[in-house]
């Protein structure tokens, strides 16, 4: 092949009907449903809120007031930068780091144990429980989780029947059942890519670590973490990004004065019909979501290829 | 051995607290839906009851969500499917250089929030519509159309997973050969990759329809007029509860649990067939069970647990929950009476207090009764756990004894904050 032709190629090997209708369909799907969408929300992130009629016109500029806000705050206000919408931005941040990281440590015992100890029929029925609650719908899990921890619900009566407490506890404003919640919803995804990783590990390897008198601690530094660490990445990822633009679970479990910040989208859209303001948000949590994965990734030394394998 | 033993006690205490975290929920909110208290909770557990499924299946806003969502779904499905297909095969033939940064394209839908898809759909498409002219608006601010869009984004990506851990095992010569005994590419594409690929077909079709079913994060920016099922209940769970939602949720928690048991029998079946022929043995039934059920342990919860639900019918259709109900009832008026006579004294004494301010013994001695009266409710009563809460009941027991300082036991017991709280149940 001196020259590569890779159209030809293409259609030779798959037909031309066969071919074209490929051809359309992933055309369609990258261009019309990714590509276009993401760029005419970020064009749209830099225009004004016009009426209709105005759209088109002269004062239809490009502009950088969307973004602004979030930094600034409306112009005319007291404090130099817009305090509470960027106090939402970090709190949602930092909570979904450390939800992915209360993930890992509760799945990775599991995830190890169920890789390690293939084939027994505990096994398999283990998995098949993990895998229930995985269809339950969100919108219930989070339900679920609102009757447990509310004012009256069962944790509440259970530490007042044995006397721990005095007073039902608050779990909804101290958004305990928040984060509660966000680990829940999203566990799984950081268990099944951790476990599919460690049950390829040849158990021959810890065996012959344990033989030549290896740690516990030194067996998973050694061999299994840096083995299951496509895994690892893999959850950790889906679990960061899924918690960090997660809205069900902040609108059913959240307190009342703590805001998620896709709830901030979202009130942007749907209250104040503000659309370019909620693009420049979302493209705000888009991009700075993205640079932290990324940012992890190349510490951690992981490729973009080993996501969702 | 010591410290393996510790280990393995360490180890199912894990286990218990991961399953229970990760069960536990789902099963609090599947048994609220039998409680027949009107907010969703099991702890003052008050009459076992069907009424809630009753109002469930009279909700017109669910079925029609559900509707929606079926439609959707469907939509979803067929869409998802082809594009995860077609992408997946063209992965296997895209140029290497090209090949990880196509990857990175058709997975990141899977990493992008929902939130941002569904925007990004929304103002996408209202762009078009306003390029296109009003003639087009009303299909493509259509919500089943955006939703089908929107939703297919990323549930594409899943789909284009499966299929391509199963191309991996596809051996393309196959339909080389097709093709040089004289078929056409449609035909080696029928005839070959596609009997292959049913199986994969087939989870992918039940993946997409299950994702797009539950999508909360976009479809709430895309629905317009046809809300699903999902935002539906996220409207009643956010505006005022009731115990319906848990029985809509119980449904799904046994259909999940039927399907799962279901599909685990039939693979551990098939698979114990395998192994019977590979040994050249036919399988015999037990002496007790079919040889369906036999070393079959999904299978025979399967059959324990339809049986559990079969009893379930049956009573639901004689069972009436009025008699306890009633008791209910009463012992509820019973309760707001005495708490009406317990505020009553407490006004009496306060204004016997305020008359003669001082007169210690006077004031104790008018009380006194109510005193006696109080801590022997909570027999009567168990079902208002809230009500007696040890709290309230830590502090009547010193108020009983005289020795204790009248004025500051009476204080706890009939404070406002006391009733209020009660009130609360």
């Amino acid at each position: 092949m001196s020259k590569p032709r890779p159209f030809s190629q293409f259609f030779r090997n798959n037909g031309k009907v066969m071919g074209s209708i490929m051809l359309f369909l992933v055309l369609f799907w990258i261009v019309v449903l990714i590509l276009l969408p993401q760029l005419s929300m970020l064009d749209f992130s830099f225009r004004h809120n016009l009426p209709p009629s105005e759209v088109g016109g002269p004062k239809d500029v490009y502009t950088l007031d969307n973004y602004k806000f979030l930094l600034f705050g409306a112009e005319g206000s007291d404090s130099r930068f817009n305090t509470v919408d960027l106090q939402v931005f970090v709190r949602t941040i930092i909570a979904a780091i450390a939800v992915t990281i209360l993930d890992l440590i509760l799945c990775y015992p599991l995830a190890y144990y169920l890789g390690q100890s293939k084939g027994k029929g505990i096994t398999r029925l283990l998995v098949v429980m993990l895998i229930i609650p995985y269809w339950i719908n969100e919108i219930l899990r989070a339900f679920a989780l609102r009757i447990i921890f509310g004012d009256a619900g069962l944790i509440n009566d259970v530490l007042l029947l044995l006397n721990l407490i005095q007073e039902p506890i608050d779990f909804i404003r101290a958004d305990v059942a928040l984060y509660a919640g966000l680990g829940y919803a999203y566990i799984l995804l950081m268990l099944f890519p951790m476990y599919n990783v460690i049950e390829s590990l040849d158990r021959n390897q810890i065996e012959a670590a344990r033989d030549m008198g290896a740690s516990w601690i030194r067996i998973h530094r050694r061999i299994v973490i840096p083995h299951a660490k496509p895994g690892i990445a893999s959850g950790m990822t889906m679990v960061f990004m899924l918690s960090a633009g997660a809205l069900a679970a902040p609108q059913i479990l959240g307190g009342p004065s703590s805001l998620w910040f896709t709830q901030l989208v979202y009130q942007w859209f749907n209250d104040s019909l503000n659309w370019q303001q909620g693009a420049a948000y979302a493209i705000v949590l888009l991009v700075s979501s993205i640079v932290i994965v990324l940012t992890f990734m190349k510490i951690f030394k992981v490729n973009m290829g080993d996501i969702g394998k | 051995m010591k410290s393996s033993f510790i280990g393995r006690v360490a180890l199912v205490a894990y286990l218990v607290i991961f399953f229970g975290y990760l069960l536990g929920p789902l099963f609090v909110m599947s048994m609220t839906a039998f409680n027949s208290s009107a907010f969703p909770s099991i702890s003052p557990w008050a009459c076992y009851t069907y009424e809630w499924f009753d109002v469930l299946f009279k909700d017109e806003r669910i079925l029609n969500g559900i509707r929606n969502s079926v439609i959707i779904g469907i939509g979803t499905v067929i869409l998802s499917v082809s594009m995860g297909l077609a992408a997946a095969l063209v992965l296997t033939q895209v140029w290497p250089k090209f090949r990880s940064t196509y990857y990175t394209i058709i997975i990141a839908p899977i990493l992008i929030p929902g939130v941002v898809l569904g925007i990004s759909t929304l103002v996408f498409w209202d762009r078009v519509s306003n390029f296109l002219g009003p003639s087009t608006e009303a299909f493509l601010h259509n919500g089943i159309f955006l939703t089908v869009l929107g939703q297919s984004t990323f549930i594409a990506s899943y789909a284009m997973l499966v299929f391509v851990a199963r191309l991996q095992r596809f051996d393309p010569g196959l339909t080389e050969a097709a093709l040089d005994l004289g078929a056409t590419h449609t035909q080696a594409f029928r005839k070959i990759l596609l009997p292959f690929m049913r199986p994969a077909i087939a989870s992918a079709a039940v993946l997409a329809f299950l994702a797009s079913f539950e999508n909360y994060n976009t479809t709430t920016f895309t629905f317009g007029n046809y809300p699903t099922l999902t935002i539906e209940l996220a409207q009643k769970v956010r505006y005022g509860i009731n115990p319906s939602i848990s029985a809509l949720a119980f449904i799904i928690v046994m259909l999940t649990i039927f399907a799962a048991l279901a599909n685990e029998a039939y693979r551990r079946n098939k698979q114990r067939n395998e192994d019977a022929r590979l040994k050249g043995v036919p399988r015999k039934a037990g002496r007790v069970l079919p040889s369906f059920l036999t070393g079959n342990p999904a299978a025979i919860i399967f059959v324990l647990l339809s049986f559990v639900v079969i009893t379930m019918f049956w009573t639901a259709q004689s069972y009436d929950p009025g008699e306890c109900k009633a008791r209910v009832l009463a012992e509820k008026q019973a309760l707001a009476a005495e708490r009406i006579e317990a505020l009553r004294q407490q006004r009496f004494q306060q204004r016997l207090e305020a008359a003669h301010s001082g007169v210690d013994i006077f004031g104790r001695s008018t009380v006194d009764p109510t005193v006696t009266e109080a801590p022997a409710a909570p027999e009567s009563n168990g079902a208002f756990g809230g009500v007696f809460a040890p709290t309230n009941l830590n502090s009547t027991a010193p108020a009983a004894e005289p020795e204790s300082n009248p004025g500051g036991a009476f204080g706890g017991v009939f404070a406002p904050t006391n009733l209020q709280g009660t009130d609360g149940n």
